[in-house]
């Protein structure tokens, strides 16, 4: 391991230069202007006297509450954990379907628990909720670095299918995870 | 077209119902809790069906506030009572 | 225009199968935590067919941008509602303890 294995940044605000700032800002005021336009719809150019100042106030508010991420998150890893997401949500749905519409029910409910290496906080509510909307998996509780999962049907090994997840969210919020052979029990 | 469209708000508000029951059965907290869940996605489909048979596009907007509200909703839900027996 | 209709009325129909599937499994699974997985995983996915749906009988762009926030929003719900309530039972707060 080159790098200690970094918390997260707190202020966030530190060695950040203030092109990247004002950058951050006019993104910010970019998107909050999208998100109001979305809700107005484009035929009431009138409704800017409020949406200018509610956009505004939205992304002081980001500012003020949000620390920065400290490593931001990686455009292409999200680009590609979309489709994965999609697929694997609509297997989810597809699965538990399938298991409770047939004649007799197909399920083996069962608790097991799962060690996250993901380090930020951001990413690891991100996976704790992947893990509910993806087959099989209900996220129940996580204590430290374990997440306990409730599988609908443990009679199928999910590690490997988490671990890929993982792999996946680490790449979307720009982690290392460490190499390990097998996960502990 | 539009006017079809209030049978799967019909068939949708069934579903609904026809999930209450869980709720009122129960037995534990948990099936009760869910209410929270089965209303809120079902309820903001209703919606959204229901937006074009009643030619009514702010049900669409009644249908995103009810999004923003479902994570609160279940928040608020599951602290409740964890609050109340800590003291 | 007809294809397209119909195009949209197969996919409301395949979302209504699944909100029926989540209520099915609401009602016949055996415990609390299964029934968190039929509710949380069928009801999404048939909200998104829906709202697919409704989009193909009605393509405006603006539409498109209000029902991918409230899909987004919902998701995030669901997500975390089912992981606050399989918490709670998990713990055994209150009358849920096994």
């Amino acid at each position: 391991m080159s790098s200690p294995p970094s918390s997260v940044d707190r202020d966030g605000t530190q060695g950040r230069s203030p092109v990247l700032a004002a950058l951050s800002v006019s993104v910010l005021t970019v998107l909050f202007a999208g998100l109001w336009l979305t809700l107005v719809g484009p035929t009431d150019p009138g409704s800017w006297i409020i949406g200018v100042p509610a956009v505004i106030a939205a992304v002081w508010a980001r500012q003020r509450l949000a620390p920065a991420p400290g490593r931001g998150l990686s455009l292409l890893g999200a680009l590609r954990f979309l489709p994965v997401f999609l697929i694997e949500s609509f297997k989810g749905g597809i699965d538990v379907a399938r298991r409770v519409l047939g004649t007799r029910l197909r399920v083996e409910p069962g608790l097991l628990t799962y060690r996250l290496s993901l380090d930020s906080r951001a990413a690891r509510v991100f996976f704790v909720d992947l893990v509910s909307l993806l087959p099989g998996t209900l996220s129940a509780d996580l204590q430290g670095d374990t997440l306990v999962v409730h599988a609908l049907d443990c009679r199928v090994d999910a590690a490997p299918e988490l671990l890929r997840l993982e792999r996946h969210v680490a790449r979307v919020f720009r982690e290392r995870l460490p190499e390990q052979g097998a996960p502990t029990p | 077209m539009s006017e079809l469209l209030a049978i799967p708000a019909l068939i949708l508000l069934l579903t609904l119902g026809a999930g209450l029951v869980r709720v009122v059965i129960g037995p534990t907290p948990t099936d009760r809790l869910m209410a929270a869940q089965l209303t809120g996605t079902t309820g903001i489909a209703t919606l959204l069906v229901l937006a074009p048979v009643l030619r009514a596009p702010a049900l669409v907007d009644v249908a995103l506030v009810f999004a923003l509200l479902a994570a609160v909703a279940a928040a608020a839900f599951t602290r409740q009572r964890r609050s109340a027996e800590e003291p | 225009m007809v294809a397209l209709h119909w195009l949209a009325a197969a996919l409301i129909l395949a979302g209504l199968l699944f909100f029926v599937a989540g209520t099915v499994g609401l009602l016949r699974l055996p415990d609390a935590l299964s029934r968190l997985h039929a509710l949380t995983k069928a009801d999404n996915l048939g909200l998104f067919l829906v709202a697919l749906g409704l989009l193909v009988a009605n393509p405006e762009p603006f539409f498109a941008l209000k029902l991918l926030l409230i899909w987004l929003l919902v998701m995030a719900a669901a997500a975390t509602g089912a992981h606050l309530i399989a918490k709670r039972a998990v713990r055994g707060d209150g009358e849920d303890a096994p």
